[in-house]
């Protein structure tokens, strides 16, 4: 009788892998089923990549968390994974319009602000929010942090490395979450309530302010944290 | 004949959802359209004292959902209008009495039946919010000038995106042009570039709004109202006609003559 419980868990896995990959024109795309467990996924990774020798080498890859989402800490773990074993890298993370998920698994744990973390980052691709974060939403990033749009009034963006808007920052943005002094705020224009540079909050001066040029720049410079327009 | 279903909602309280629907209702029935409109606050109905038809309920929408009665028993008809009608909510009961899955099948079933089921939702984004547009094909979020309402209004967006619903229009209630002008308010201009969503119309702030609810007559049926014409421009623009978008309906003199030559 167990017999036949494994082999039917063997058919089952057969048809239904924890992962899928995706081969298209524009290389490979990662879809975990919405149902599998973490260690599932990382197990049935570790078996491919193991099985496909060199095949997925150094490749670039796109994680496509829209039927399962995936906590900060669980993508990084599957990062982590990947990069170890092949050197493949996480160039993009396709998300579902409800970032909710994100607010569970808050589990983050405070790096310490060493060299090592700040090579640990750069190996790490960057979380890219294809949407407008509106009031309610919060991202974490375990690396740098890309919103294409506004980042609006009561929503917050939190990185450990640096974060970028390609939009109007009005919300709250926490670049170098984890202790680096050295990461920076990028957006087209800087006019938040708060803004946090590693363990330093700064609020924006009041009354109105001069419109930006281009982008601007929100840094570390002599322990504050200085605005400048670009 | 499937028909709209809208929901009005905008997070905050007291911004004018109830009005607005009652004031569209009543335009789009005008057109000699089937409008149904649903009160989904359960325990906090209005929507019967805005039409002033508070002393007609026997029935309300948690009698339809447990059975105790037929929709056609709840529906009210309207005192002018013999194709608007209204479902009140219960008072006495409470937002978890339904559920949005028994809403959803009763907004579907209606929509066959009526052009447009407008759907009033109660303040704050709990489980009455996720009720009342479990149901919805399109969202109207009504907001005023104000920081804390546009807030909310964006956050009502955000919850509205990750239920699918893509339709979502603006409607800036309360506009004070004197304000505006002077800088003491916000511009239409900057709420939309806030909230990034098209907008359906503004409607002026005016005297005349808490008139028309306290006598339980919509502004809509006041010919000479400008808050009135505003909403009865806004059913228009719902309704597909080709209206000049908001902004070109300047008044005085001149915006009239160059709307004439336009037209």
């Amino acid at each position: 009788m167990a017999c036949i419980m494994s082999l039917n868990e063997k058919a089952q896995k057969a048809e239904k892998p924890p992962i899928r990959i995706k081969a298209d024109r524009n290389g490979f795309t990662l879809v975990p089923d919405p149902v599998a467990s973490l260690d599932d996924i990382l197990a049935y990774m570790d078996e491919r990549l193991e099985q496909s020798h060199n095949f997925f080498h150094q490749t670039q890859m796109v994680l496509d968390l829209r039927t399962r989402p995936m906590r900060t800490d669980e993508i990084s773990a599957l990062y982590a994974e990947l990069y170890e074993k092949s050197q493949v890298k996480v160039v993009e993370v396709r998300l579902s319009d409800s970032l909710s998920f994100l607010l569970a698994g808050e589990a983050q744990k405070p790096r310490p602000a060493s060299k090592q973390a700040g090579r640990d980052r750069e190996n790490r691709a960057p979380l890219i929010v294809r949407n407008t974060c509106r009031s309610g939403v919060r991202i974490v990033s375990p690396a740098d942090c890309v919103v294409l749009g506004d980042v609006n009034p009561g929503a917050e963006i939190i990185a450990e490395g640096d974060v970028i808007v390609f939009g109007a920052l009005r919300g709250v943005a926490h670049a170098g979450a984890g202790g680096e002094r050295s990461a920076r705020i990028w957006a087209l224009s800087i006019e938040p309530n708060q803004i946090r540079i590693a363990n330093l909050v700064a609020v924006s001066p009041r009354g109105a302010k001069p419109a930006a040029n281009k982008f601007e720049v929100a840094e570390i410079q002599n322990g504050v944290i200085q605005v400048i327009s670009l | 004949m499937a028909g709209k279903t809208i929901v009005v909602t905008s997070g905050k309280g007291g911004v004018g959802k109830t009005t607005t629907v009652a004031n569209l209702g009543t335009s789009l029935a005008k057109k000699k359209y089937g409008v149904v409109m649903v009160d989904t606050d359960i325990g906090l109905r209005n929507l019967d004292v805005v039409m002033g038809l508070e002393n007609r309920i026997v029935y309300n929408l948690v009698d339809i959902i447990e059975g105790k009665c037929r929709k056609e028993q709840a529906m009210i008809r309207d005192r002018k209008l013999p194709n608007l009608f209204m479902i009140p909510a219960a008072q006495t009961r409470e937002k978890t009495s339904v559920t949005p899955q028994q809403i959803k099948e009763l907004c579907s079933n209606l929509a066959k039946e009526y052009d447009y089921v407008l759907i009033d939702c109660p303040a704050g984004i709990e489980q009455g919010f996720k009720n009342a547009i479990a149901g919805a094909d399109a969202a109207l979020v009504v907001t005023t000038p104000e920081v804390s309402a546009i807030r909310d209004a964006d956050r009502v967006i955000g919850l509205l995106e990750a239920a699918m619903i893509r339709q979502i229009s603006l409607i800036i209630n309360r506009l004070n042009a004197k304000m505006v002008k002077k800088g003491d308010m916000m511009s239409t201009q900057d709420i939309i570039s806030l909230l990034s969503v098209p907008l359906l119309g503004v409607v002026p702030e005016s005297d005349e709004v808490v008139v028309s609810t306290n006598r339980g007559v919509p502004l809509v049926h006041n010919a000479g109202s400008k808050a009135g014409a505003a909403f009865r421009n806004m059913a228009a623009r719902l309704n597909g006609e080709g209206l000049a978008p908001y902004g070109h309906e300047s008044r005085g003199l001149f915006g009239r003559m160059k709307r004439l030559f336009w037209n």
